[in-house]
């Protein structure tokens, strides 16, 4: 055994401490040179009882998911991780109070619900929480260091980041802390090894670059910063809040501005302002967010104004489920306004990927002077990943404005000029000699209203044909194909956070020896005819994979296309299971 | 064959067994094979499924995973649905409210019980102090300490030498190691050599590689410490002086009944639990089989223990008879004497395993 495949899953109720420890986990591990991939699952209640899981996979080579079945699970709750026991496969252990205060009534105990193949760990975590720290509410760092001591993790960077998490609240806390985890640590390495979860000591990290760990919006707010964000409005909203918190600090570092508007519609209106002066713009939210928003990005498509809309889909209609994952604001980001609107809709599927996407629309924003809709999900914007970062700085161009030409003697400045590309360049308040009308109505290439058919149509076809540009768009990957070339059996076709899933359950497929292939596709609007048909051609069956109810993108695919597609549509309020891909690619394959 | 159906559906009889070993498997079998409706629960402080440590001197043969030695696969116990609480203690039986009390708070109830908790290595009081410095071997885990802890060809200065110690003496010795025997009264427990026939069996230790060392005439031991640098790491020293050293120290006493979680409950206690030979105590709601268990001896006219896997195992079968509304009665089957074999070596009905 020479690699490291782990999966931990941490359960407690609100205010166990559940995803603090996840986090922990997760950045000591990142330290210790893994590869991790997390996703923590929390309550739809701000503060109460509800569930929280934290998942962690700990791996030496890159992976693309979550695994179905967990290697470890711990319980600190055991009301909310029983329903979970079930999760961890044969020879994995499970990680559980042994000391509870008060009373258990029969059946209530982790004790009785571990099967036969899983190996218990009864702790007296609260036990040694108080012993070690004077009071009980450091358990979850208590196993964390049980954890680490059973598995054989260095404490070092464990306790570097217990250190830099509690140095706020001082040193009193940090070091009551830090000797919960070694108390738990001393456990851990004195306990007899039952269970067959091994990791690999890793030395370091074997990928070049600057390694970090972000989260699917951190690694936006990443992407921003680096292509030089200068104005940010959002309002808050389950799953996006985190990208606006998190600017909150770190753009008034840079001299830079954010405004919480009183709702969505002044948060769109206010980055369509901005992106008029000429500022990068953007705003964030999640589908209810959107759909406010509708009536204000009709408004930058027909004037061509720049701005950014990070959209991080949970379950819907309406509230919905705010705390669940799920892929059906498609239509929405694509058609979700009155007339035709046309705008560049891109969905990346991993955490890289969305700070790829977030610096790149900033640029395709400005070049093709359009609204850009990047769409995330719950999964996508809460998961946890390694990313490798570029050592040779940002990739992205801080300027992709059309440069303005000097205008004749008496000419006057036309701002929706037609032009080879579409593109007409873009003069902000200020520029001498440039005034102009913008408006929300059709206008003629002065700004000015004209309803004629004849400018109704050339303004559409203005409009539309400029985006197609975007297709070719340098350094940014529009659809990628991975697995088996030539022709193969079973094509899957997948957009966003699902990918990681269907990569998984791509590679159990070729182990399998089933002929398939992958492909992601990250620009959705406009549609990449080309690359997606010649992936067709090269398919026997084609299945599509997404977690929404309509097959919203299949329906898109098949719109465009007129090609049949086997729809994978599901709303488990959580990734789509890579069993499940599997067993539609062995099915699709003819293997039962 | 399913003789009696002790369970209706609507309610199934809960029967709970306390222990993992011998005795409580072979009950659950018979239980299930009795009464296949019936909820059928194992509670045991270990880890592990249940696993067969009479092979544990094995494991200074060759290195198994704690797996190999499991009587029955993980999904043995799932397809005959006995459910199997690991990693718990019981700390007290209430026989009144028919509920086990176990350390986390949890009362798990019953409608039968069978008590099958075995016994603990008996340590002789004085000996008490020194715990820490003498190598337990009752678990895989232990044995697997024993193994890091003795270097090649390194020696085991064993303590009393019950029948337990005196089968893993005979691997040390078939692996190279040295092997120091401290005598005392325990020495062959459960077997009772007394007069020549002791000294019979001694010398045939001796003859099989074993250093005795007669631990009565030394006074007894007194105290065991940690060696002296450029010595071996342990030292033993008696009451009248003298010392011996080995790499570690082990001590094999025979074996104590676990009952002490039983003393509330209101049934008879000697130094087991006490039974008739149908293995009922004196609460008709609670059987005991195995070590843990003082049967009654009409021929004797005493309460007497019954060791050997065989025993333990009819036992086991018995218990779970009774349970299910049977009549049934243990008596022996094991012969009790220690012997001499065709190689000239000791052998015992103890070691007998099938
Ligand atoms: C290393 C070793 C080698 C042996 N070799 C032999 C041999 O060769 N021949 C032979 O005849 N015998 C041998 N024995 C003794 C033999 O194991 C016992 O006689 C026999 O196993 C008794 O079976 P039992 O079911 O009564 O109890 P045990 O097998 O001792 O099982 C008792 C069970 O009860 C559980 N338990 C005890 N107290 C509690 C509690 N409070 N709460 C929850 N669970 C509890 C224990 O964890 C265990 O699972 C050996 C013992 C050992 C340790």
């Amino acid at each position: 055994m020479n690699s490291t495949d782990i999966q931990i899953a941490l359960c407690g109720s609100a205010g166990d401490g559940t995803i603090a420890a996840g986090d922990i986990l997760r950045n000591a591990v990142a330290a210790l040179g893994y590869r991790v991939i997390c996703f923590d699952v929390y309550p739809p209640e701000i503060r109460g009882f509800g569930k929280c899981i934290s998942r962690v996979r700990i791996t030496t080579e890159q992976t693309y998911a979550l695994k179905r079945q967990s290697d470890l699970l711990i319980s600190l709750d055991d009301s909310h991780a029983i329903p979970h026991a079930g999760e961890v496969r044969t020879d994995g252990a499970i990680i559980y109070e042994s000391k509870p205060v008060g009373h258990c009534p029969e059946g209530s105990h982790m004790s009785s619900h571990i099967l036969p193949g899983q190996i218990p760990y009864g702790i007296p975590l609260r036990e040694l929480a108080e012993k070690a720290t004077g009071g009980a509410r450091s358990r979850n760092l208590v196993v964390l260091g049980v954890i680490a001591g059973l598995l054989g993790f260095s404490p070092v960077p464990f306790q570097k980041i217990i250190e830099k998490k509690f140095a706020k609240q001082g040193p009193a806390v940090v070091s009551r802390n830090q000797a919960g985890f070694q108390s738990g640590y001393d456990v851990g390495v004195n306990t007899f090894k039952l269970d067959n979860v091994f990791c690999v000591p890793q030395e370091s990290n074997p990928a070049a670059g600057k390694v970090v760990m972000l989260s699917g919006n951190a690694a936006v707010v990443q992407g921003c910063m680096d292509a030089e964000l200068d104005t940010f409005f959002g309002y808050p909203i389950t799953p996006a809040t985190t990208i606006m918190e998190r600017l909150a600090t770190a753009m008034p570092k840079r001299g830079r501005r954010l405004l919480q508007t009183e709702d969505e519609i002044s948060a769109i209106a206010a980055t369509i302002g901005a992106g008029y002066t000429g500022a990068r713009s953007a705003t964030a939210t999640s589908g209810p967010g959107l759909a406010l928003m509708a009536e204000m990005l009709g408004l930058a498509t027909m004037a061509e104004i720049p701005c950014v809309i990070f959209v991080s889909q949970r379950g819907g209609p309406s509230t919905g489920m705010p705390t669940k994952t799920e892929q059906s604001d498609l239509n929405a980001a694509l058609y979700g306004s009155p007339g035709d609107s046309q705008r560049i809709v891109i969905a990346p599927t991993n955490v890289e990927g969305c700070y790829r996407c977030a610096g790149k629309a900033f640029e395709m924003s400005e070049q093709y002077q359009t609204p850009v809709i990047v769409l995330l999900d719950l999964y996508l914007s809460n998961r946890y990943e390694t990313v490798t970062l570029t050592e040779s700085g940002p990739p992205f161009t801080l300027n992709a404005n059309k440069p303005l030409r000097r205008l004749e003697a008496g000419e006057s400045y036309q701002r929706y000029a037609f032009t080879e590309d579409g593109v007409s360049p873009r003069a902000v308040p200020g520029d001498s000699g440039c005034m102009h009308v913008v408006t929300g109505l059709e206008h003629n290439t002065l700004g000015r209203p004209n309803d004629s058919e004849e400018i109704h149509t050339a303004m559409s076809r203005k409009r539309h044909d400029k985006l197609l540009a975007a297709l070719h768009h340098p350094d940014f990957t529009v659809t990628k194909r991975i697995g088996h070339s030539g022709r193969i059996k079973v094509g899957i076709l997948a957009w966003g956070s699902t990918f990681g899933e269907c990569l998984e359950a791509m590679f159990m497929a070729h182990a399998e020896g089933i002929s398939c292939a992958s492909m992601k596709v990250v620009m959705l609007s406009p549609f990449p005819v080309e690359a997606v048909t010649q992936f067709m051609d090269d398919c026997d069956q084609v299945l599509v994979p997404e977690v929404n109810y309509e097959g919203q993108f299949a329906q898109l695919l098949q719109g465009i296309l007129a090609r049949p597609v086997v729809r994978l549509s599901r709303v488990p309020g959580s990734p789509m299971p890579v069993e499940l891909i599997l067993s539609e690619i062995r099915r699709l394959a003819g293997v039962v | 064959m399913v003789a009696q159906v002790s369970s209706s559906a609507s309610a199934p009889h809960r029967y709970v067994i306390i222990g993992n070993g011998v005795a409580g498997n072979q009950a659950a079998e018979g239980l299930r094979d009795r009464d296949p409706q019936g909820q059928i629960t194992i509670i045991t402080n270990s880890r592990m499924l249940f696993y067969n440590r009479y092979l544990l001197p094995e494991l200074f043969r060759e290195h198994k995973d704690w797996r190999a030695l499991l009587a029955h696969p993980a999904e043995h116990y799932e397809k005959r649905r006995i459910r199997v609480l690991r990693d718990c203690w019981v700390t007290s039986v209430d026989s009144r409210k028919r509920q086990v009390m176990l350390a986390h708070n949890e009362a798990i109830s019953y409608d039968t019980l069978l008590v099958a908790t075995g016994g603990r290595p008996y340590l002789p009081e004085e000996l008490a102090e020194c715990r820490r410095l003498i190598h337990p071997f009752g678990s895989y885990e232990n044995a697997l300490a024993v193994r890091k802890a003795l270097p090649e060809n390194g020696s085991v200065v064993m303590l009393g030498g019950d029948m337990i110690g005196l089968d893993l003496a005979r691997t040390l010795l078939e692996r190279n190691f040295r092997v120091v025997l401290v005598t005392h009264e325990n020495s062959f427990w459960p077997h009772q050599p007394v007069g020549d026939e002791r000294t019979k069996f001694l010398a045939i230790l001796e003859k099989m590689g074993i250093e005795v060392v007669d631990g009565e005439a030394q006074g007894g031991v007194v105290a065991i410490e940690k060696g002296a640098s450029g010595l071996p790491d342990r030292r033993v020293r008696f009451r009248q002086g003298g010392d011996i050293y080995g790499d570690i120290v082990m001590s094999f006493y025979g074996l104590q009944p676990l009952v002490e979680f039983m003393m509330g409950s209101g049934t008879d206690i000697e130094r087991g639990l006490l039974v008739g030979t149908n293995l009922r105590t004196s609460d008709p709601h609670i059987y005991a089989a195995g070590d843990v268990c003082q049967i009654w001896s009409e021929k004797d006219n005493v309460y007497r223990f019954y060791y050997g896997h065989r025993n333990v195992r009819a036992m086991g079968a018995v218990a779970a008879l009774n349970m299910t509304g049977g009549n049934e009665h243990f008596s022996t089957t094991q012969d009790e004497a220690l012997f001499q074999n065709e190689q000239g070596h000791i052998d015992s009905p103890f070691w007998a395993y099938d």
